[in-house]
Parts: structure tokens; sequence; C-alpha cells
């Protein structure tokens, strides 16, 4: 029984070190490269509150959107945004279009963020503006 | 009671047994690996944040039920229910699994992930109960054609068992579906189970996909039926 508390302890250090040290190169690269980890601890941007956000559907290309599961994630996170009317899903493109709401959008940091919080990486961001 | 044969193995003490016989014929092959007759292939042990999962995974060894909730897209954790049948025990365990890196690229995906669990193995027709766990790692990598996977994991079943387990995976996707369509891969899983007689277990598979749905089923080498379902919202 020792050696399976050790191996177990073992194990979960080191992806607490690991998360860890992910959060850590998250939180610098916020001031630079956005395709790296980012959480949302702020409230969500909804609503025309800063210059990146603009009314209109946005289409976003997706790093490691490979599967249902994937593409279901996505669904779920941005499904539970009010700002967020549908969001559609493109496999063969791996790129997802998100139709706001009237009047409502994210802003690209926290479309960047909820997309990395669920897992995956923005590869870009496009607006159609109205 | 650790040198199983696993020739014995009836198919028809399986959950959602499932009326397949010998005759199926393998109609993939692959050469992979290495790997066990102990271990159950926990696809994507963690989920979307505040996804559940519920994973019912039969195979020649073993009936296993997991239930587990992602708090984050990091880690998740639940409940692992294990009927060992040739081992003759049961194991009750809370199961934390960890993404320790995912690599997104923008046609593929990669994952590594821990798992481990601690609880209490029952021997059956005994009243001998222990403190038991488990634990290993998985990492796999996919795009929208080909998988592939491979997993280990050491179990100790306190004073009645312990025994380690590895396995690999290789798919292929006949077609590309899109989101929300039915998604087919045939698949091909190598089980190794070093202390076994018969070490090496072949097991071509076919996996379904559908929505919230994962039906994977196949039949061994050794003629032992593998059933998995995963439903996950």
């Amino acid at each position: 029984m020792k050696k399976i508390i050790f191996m177990f302890t073992a194990l979960m250090v080191s992806f607490a070190i690991s998360a860890q040290a992910q959060s850590m190169t998250g939180t610098h690269a916020e001031h630079g490269d956005h395709d790296n980890h980012a959480h949302v601890e702020q409230p969500l941007v909804q609503g025309a509150q800063d210059d990146k956000t603009v009314a209109g559907d946005v289409h976003v290309s997706v790093k490691g959107l490979v599967c249902d599961f994937c593409a279901r994630a996505l669904e779920k996170v941005f499904g539970k945004q009010e700002a967020v009317n549908d969001i559609d899903v493109d496999l063969d493109n791996k790129l997802i279009t998100i139709d706001f709401k009237d009047g409502q959008s994210l802003n690209d940091d926290t479309i960047r963020a909820l997309i990395q919080d669920s897992g995956y990486n923005v590869e870009n961001i496009h607006r159609v503006t109205e | 009671m650790r040198n199983v044969t696993r020739r014995n193995a009836n198919w028809r003490k399986i959950f959602f047994g499932v009326m397949m016989t010998r005759e199926i014929i393998f109609v993939f092959f692959v050469a992979v690996l290495v790997i066990a007759n102990a271990t159950v292939a926990d696809a994507r042990p963690v989920s979307y944040p505040g996804g559940w999962t519920m994973m019912f995974m039969n195979n020649g060894d073993a009936n296993t039920a997991h239930l587990h909730y992602s708090p984050t897209a990091k880690y998740s954790v639940g409940y692992k229910f294990e009927h060992w049948r040739d081992r003759g025990f049961n194991l009750n365990a809370a199961q934390l699994n960890g993404l320790v890196k995912r690599w997104n690229e923008k046609d593929s995906q990669a994952n590594f992930y821990v798992k481990g669990g601690i609880g209490i193995a029952s021997e059956r027709g005994t009243s001998n109960d222990d403190m038991a766990g488990f634990a290993g790692i998985s990492t796999d990598w996919e795009n929208r054609r080909l998988f592939f996977q491979y997993e280990n994991r050491y179990t100790e079943a306190g004073n009645i068992d312990d025994f380690f387990g590895q396995s690999a995976r290789v798919g292929w996707a006949p077609y590309e579906g899109d989101y929300g369509d039915l998604h087919t891969w045939l698949m091909v899983e190598v089980d190794h189970s070093p202390e076994s007689e018969d070490s090496f277990t072949v097991t071509p598979l076919m996996r379904f996909f559908k929505g919230v749905h994962l039906v994977e089923a196949g039949m061994s080498n050794q003629g032992e039926a593998l059933f998995n379902y995963v439903l996950r919202y």
C-alpha cells in the first residue's frame, strides 16, 4: 500500500506543479502572446466596453478543435454567456462562429480566455462588423 | 490469483453483453506496441468545465464504471467501481484525473494525463476488505482521421492482489463527419499484462460516436468481447 500511496502522491504533486507552471506562464503571456493560458478572473465583459469590442458575429479559428467533444465543450462554455445568442462549430475548418444578442458582445481577450479555459487555443479572431 | 488465465473468461458475464461470436473476423490489424490484460481505456478522463462523464467499460478482464465531474478543463474528480472477474475482487474508489499538458495544433491535439485513485478492495466470497489504490498515465494524439493512445496503470488491491497493465490503441476514421454527425472509427487495441500467461491481447474494435454518446464494440483474439459506453454531458 505504501507503493500506491507514494505513486499517487507523486503523480498528483507533479500534476500540481505542472498546472502551477502553466498558470504562471499564462500570467506572463497575457502581456504578449495571447495564445497562451489566461484565466478569466474578472466578470466577463459584455457590451461595447472597450476598443476591441464591436457588435456583430465573430469568427474564431481554434487550434485543437478535432472532435465532437471539443466542439461540444466550446458550445457549452459559450452557451453559458449571457451575451451569446448562438454558436456554430465548423470542424472542417476548425472555426467557430459566435452570434451575439442585439447590442451585446464579448471582447477579444474574453473570447480567448473562454476558449483557453475550455482547453483549446485561439489562432485568430475575425469580426464581422455590421 | 495473480497468474490469471484469460482463456476461461466468460463473456456472458459482461455488462450489456453483446451478441458477438468468434466468427467476427479481425477486419483491421495494425501492429502496435506493448500492452495488459488489465487496462481499461479511460478515453478523455477530463472533460470541459462543468462537464459530467459516465464511462462503462467491459472487456475480458473487468467491468468498470466511472462517473466524473470536471470543475475545469484541467482535472476531474469522480467515483470508480471495478469488478475484476478472474482476479476475484471488486474495487470502489475515489478517482482523480489530471490533464498535465495539452498540445493544440491547427489540425491535431495531443494530451498527457495522470490518473490515480484510492479506495477499498473487497475479495469476493470472503470478508476480506483492504485499502487499495491505483496510479497511471495516459497519453494520446489525434486528428480527424488518425488516433493513437497509450496508457498504463499499477494497481494495488491491499493484501488481495497487485498488478501492472498497459495498453495502446491505433485508430483510423474512414470519413470525416462534421459536428453532430455519426463518427465512426476502426481501432485496434493491444493490451499487455506482464504477469499473465497470455500476456498480450489484441482487440480490433469499432467506435461509434454521435452527440453525447460514444459506443465501442470489439472482440479480442482470445474470444473475449469488449463493449464500452461513454456519456458526456
